[in-house]
């Protein structure tokens, strides 16, 4: 009896023990429950001080601090976290959060992290005001940029990749993680390169969707929005309804070429279906071609909507226009300009605009707009070294039809990783990761780094079909209908 | 008083050895308990792996004729989850008594109706008495709703309007389950399973150590001997519990170990039951095991026969779950700190959320088991009363 009564007392204590136990065996604070938009699960959400990094003064403080959100591993079976970096410069990581339904595997066993990086999103957004409405007079642009930098000069100056590097490896300790994954997409993938340059002992692998290689020069996109555009011809040549609009790339040119006043009053609106209150200016139009083609949904639209404009009827080019507004005022715009005129457009000389933009839909109307804007936004220059040979795995991932980072940039500009696979989507545009099997071969990738991937299965991801008249796509096969003679006539 | 006391404690030693060594010594009770306490982890390990594996496997076989009219139609609609034959001929009705979960029809002047906005019709046969209808028609109607919204889409571009005017709001969910909370729905019936192991597990020695000795007329023996009859009913608790305790933690063992052989996380679900969970898990069914064991045997003491007890029992294994379940079903706040105090309830409440990895409130925990246990006293005292009636040995 009485070695009985001393068991319930051992047992006593145990008890007592293992029900307090799990709380004190957290070494990361416990984070705030949270929500992101495009993802229905809560986060855990932190603030990272970072106040008194870099410079010594306060000049490039956060309020609050750095913006942390995490996406914790269903089941934590201690593989290394995935940090996602966004693009831009000037977007934030937190509006990636609707990735993580493409990336349900890779957040099974690994959590998902997302940095808004300092002057992005929730992390003190570096926003100039006019972000929804840009003027469309590129002087009236400068000067209401101006003012934006006058306002937080100093803080304009304090932001740089470099910076976004390490409060990325201050992030990583405060959340007592050992090694990292990164996605970068878009620009992004210049951050995790800079990262894996100069942290390369915090990394375990690297997955880059529309690569801008260290070296590259990524704002002189004209030559590839051409290429782009040629690849979206060829394909709409091999499909016999897309073929019958013929030489629309030639029309392309001929309308902005001719593009008058008048032409640029008339555009319409696609909200409201009247004339736009900004005329749109042929620099705009060939933009919003240029932005079509980051998506091949909205690309698919594109030869109808400019054999249609080629004719006089605006109204489809218009509506494609619409596609972008949702998305036009994600980017910060002095975290763009702080960054872009500091560590892009400074290496830029006025020989190679010249001749990227030569024979070109899109000439400077893309570079102008950034040229003039850092003209109005004068941060001194942050070059980088020369990249040093690195051996993690990488994944690369490019649209061959991509309109600002092609496939080239991959192939040509990254030799000195040693251990890299390159991922092709034909007719792919900016960002391929959600698409087809993309997000099982990046979860895959994760896994067994080491293992060539079996890449057969992105053949299959095809362009969505082509708009061949008002009623859309062909769904059927034309066999002489009225649609199609009608069609014909008005020709 | 000093030396009754230790002389009685020896004597109950001797009692406890006995009853223990009868308990265990009885190989087919063993065998019992130890096949049932295993058989339930290894249903629900073997039925989820099943029903994830089947889920994940499902295609839906979709037979669409008349395709060569909207060839693009046949390739939008292909995906993993839907197989399209296109066919040249065939009967709906024939095909879907056949390979196909559904039939689709392309009209005759499809083509044409399209291109001129005159709505054509597809037409969708089903067999809405087939299991698989259901999700067959979703995995059609995904797809097909993704091209609608294409062709819309383009339909609108055409005409200068900005899509996004189709949609005047976005709804954002926001679901506040854990990833933990999510496994309870699939780990819901655990708790009470684990509590009918104590009942299953204790059933054959409880009536064994009761209705069996009197029949085998060893407790007349028994009751001779100088000794409380508090003692005896104690010892005999004792032994029949640890029989149920022992099955119970095997289950727990069994249950906890396959979770990882489970496809959780392709639930969404984490596994979150922790070590020092399982020990609380086992130490909590204690008492309770205790409790089953006592009523166990005043039940089958009072029956008439061996026969009589093993039914008697055998009704009384069935009262908890019944109990536990329509408690659930009648969305009784079972949290709620009173009913923790509940045998049974208190049990399973705690076992709920510790095999999801939440934490239990030991306070409530120990004032739940302290109730268990103060009720194990007072059967113990009763069964003591009981015994001393002459009655108690005439039952045959």
């Amino acid at each position: 009896m009485l070695g009985t009564g001393r068991l319930w007392c051992v047992l006593l204590l145990v008890f007592g023990g293992v029900l307090t136990g799990p709380a004190k065996a957290q070494t990361v604070p416990a984070g705030e429950r949270c929500y992101l938009d495009g993802w229905s699960s809560a986060l855990h959400c932190y603030r990272v001080p970072v106040d008194a990094a870099g410079r010594g003064d306060a000049s490039g403080s956060v309020p609050g601090g750095l913006a942390v959100m995490v996406a914790p591993a269903v089941s934590d079976s201690g593989r290394d976290p995935l940090y996602l970096l966004a693009g831009g410069p000037g977007q934030a990581a937190s509006e990636l959060a609707p990735l993580l339904n493409a990336f349900r595997k890779v957040n099974r066993e690994r959590a998902i992290v997302m940095v808004d990086r300092r002057g992005a999103g929730r992390s003190g957004a570096f926003r100039c005001g006019f972000e929804r409405q840009m003027p469309s007079d590129l002087q009236q642009f400068s000067r209401r940029l101006a003012d934006c930098y006058l306002q937080r000069a100093d803080f304009a100056e304090s932001l740089s990749s470099r910076q976004t590097v390490e409060d990325l490896e201050r992030v990583r300790r405060y959340l007592g993680h050992d090694r990292i994954a990164l996605w970068g997409g878009s620009w992004g993938t210049r951050t995790a390169l800079l990262y894996q340059q100069w942290h390369p002992q915090s990394l375990s692998a690297l997955v880059l969707d529309a690569v801008a290689p260290i070296d590259s020069k990524v704002f002189l996109a004209a030559g590839a929005a051409e290429q782009a555009l040629q690849e979206l011809a060829r394909d709409c040549a091999d499909d016999p309804e897309c073929a019958r609009f013929g030489d629309w790339k030639g029309d392309l040119n001929r309308l902005l070429d001719g593009w008058s006043d008048a032409q640029a009053r008339a555009f319409p609106d696609p909200l409201t279906g009247v004339p736009a209150a900004e005329p749109v200016p042929r620099w705009m139009l060939a933009n919003a071609v240029r932005a079509a083609l980051y998506e091949p949904a909205a690309a698919a639209q594109l030869p109808y909507a400019i054999h249609q404009a080629s004719r006089g009827n605006y109204l489809p080019l218009s509506g494609l226009t619409g596609l972008f507004i949702n998305t036009a005022d994600s980017m910060a715009m002095g975290l763009t300009f702080s960054v872009a005129c500091a560590e892009a457009l400074n290496r830029i000389s006025a020989d190679e605009v010249a001749r990227d933009s030569a024979d070109t839909f899109l000439g400077t109307a893309f570079y102008d707009l950034f040229h003039s804007g850092c003209r109005a936004w004068p941060v001194t220059a942050k070059p980088y070294s020369e990249p040093e040979p690195r051996d993690h795995p990488v994944l690369l991932i490019s649209g061959a039809a991509d309109p600002i980072t092609p496939p080239v940039y991959a192939e040509r500009q990254l030799g000195y990783l040693s251990n890299r696979q390159h991922l092709i989507v034909a007719g792919g545009g900016h960002i391929n990761s959600r698409r087809g099997c993309i997000p099982d071969l990046i979860a895959r990738f994760l896994n067994r780094p080491a293992e060539p991937l079996d890449k057969t299965c992105v053949a299959d991801i095809a362009r969505p079909p082509f708009m061949v008249d008002a009623f859309g796509p062909a769904l059927g096969v034309k066999t002489g209908t009225k649609a199609g003679k009608q069609e014909m006539a008005r020709d | 008083m000093m030396a009754i006391g230790k002389f009685s404690a020896r004597r109950m030693a001797a009692l406890l050895h006995k009853e223990m060594l009868e308990t265990w010594r009885d190989r087919r009770a063993l065998w019992m308990a130890v096949c049932f306490s295993l058989l339930f982890p290894v249903m629900i390990a073997g039925s989820t792996t099943f029903f994830v594996k089947k889920h994940a496997e499902e295609t839906t076989r979709l037979a669409l004729l008349g395709a060569e009219r909207a060839p693009l139609l046949e390739r939008r609609l292909q995906s993993d989850t839907l197989q399209v034959d296109a066919l040249e001929q065939g009967e709906p009705r024939a095909l879907l008594a056949g390979d196909y979960d559904l039939v689709l029809q392309v009209g005759d002047d499809f083509a044409s109706d399209y291109r001129n906005f005159r709505t054509p019709q597809l037409y969708l046969y089903v067999d809405s008495s087939a299991t698989a209808a259901g999700r067959a028609e979703r995995h059609l109607q995904e797809r097909l709703g993704s091209l609608q919204q294409l062709v819309a889409g383009q339909r609108l571009v055409a005409r200068g309007v900005a899509p996004q005017l189709l949609a005047p709001w976005k709804l954002q969910v926001r679901d506040v389950s854990t990833p933990s909370g999510r496994g309870a729905m699939l780990l819901a019936m655990v708790p009470g399973l684990l509590i009918l192991t104590l009942f299953v597990a204790s059933l054959a020695t409880s009536v064994d150590t009761s209705a069996g000795e009197r029949e085998r007329l060893s407790l007349e023996t028994l009751l001779l001997q100088p000794l409380p009859g508090w003692q005896v009913i104690a010892a005999k608790t004792l032994s029949v519990a640890s029989m149920g305790w022992l099955g119970a933690l095997l289950a727990i063992t069994a249950m906890v170990a396959l979770m990882p052989a489970m496809p959780l996380a392709e639930l969404g679900i984490q596994q979150a039951t922790t070590t020092a969970g399982v020990i609380t898990m086992g130490l909590v069914l204690l008492p309770l095991a205790l409790l089953v064991a006592v009523v166990q045997i005043l039940l089958a003491l009072r029956s008439q026969s061996f026969k009589d007890a093993q039914t008697q029992l055998s009704i009384l294994q069935l009262a908890p779950v019944t109990l536990l379940m329509a408690l659930d079903m009648s969305r009784v706040q079972l949290a709620d700190p009173l009913w923790q105090l509940v045998p049974l309830v208190g049990q399973q409440q705690w076992l709920k959320a510790l095999l999801v990895g939440d934490e239990v409130s030991l306070p409530l925990v120990l004032a739940g088991s302290a109730a268990s246990l103060s009720l194990v006293v007072l059967a113990v005292l009763f069964g003591a009363r009981a015994l001393r009636r002459e009655s108690l040995l005439g039952a045959l």
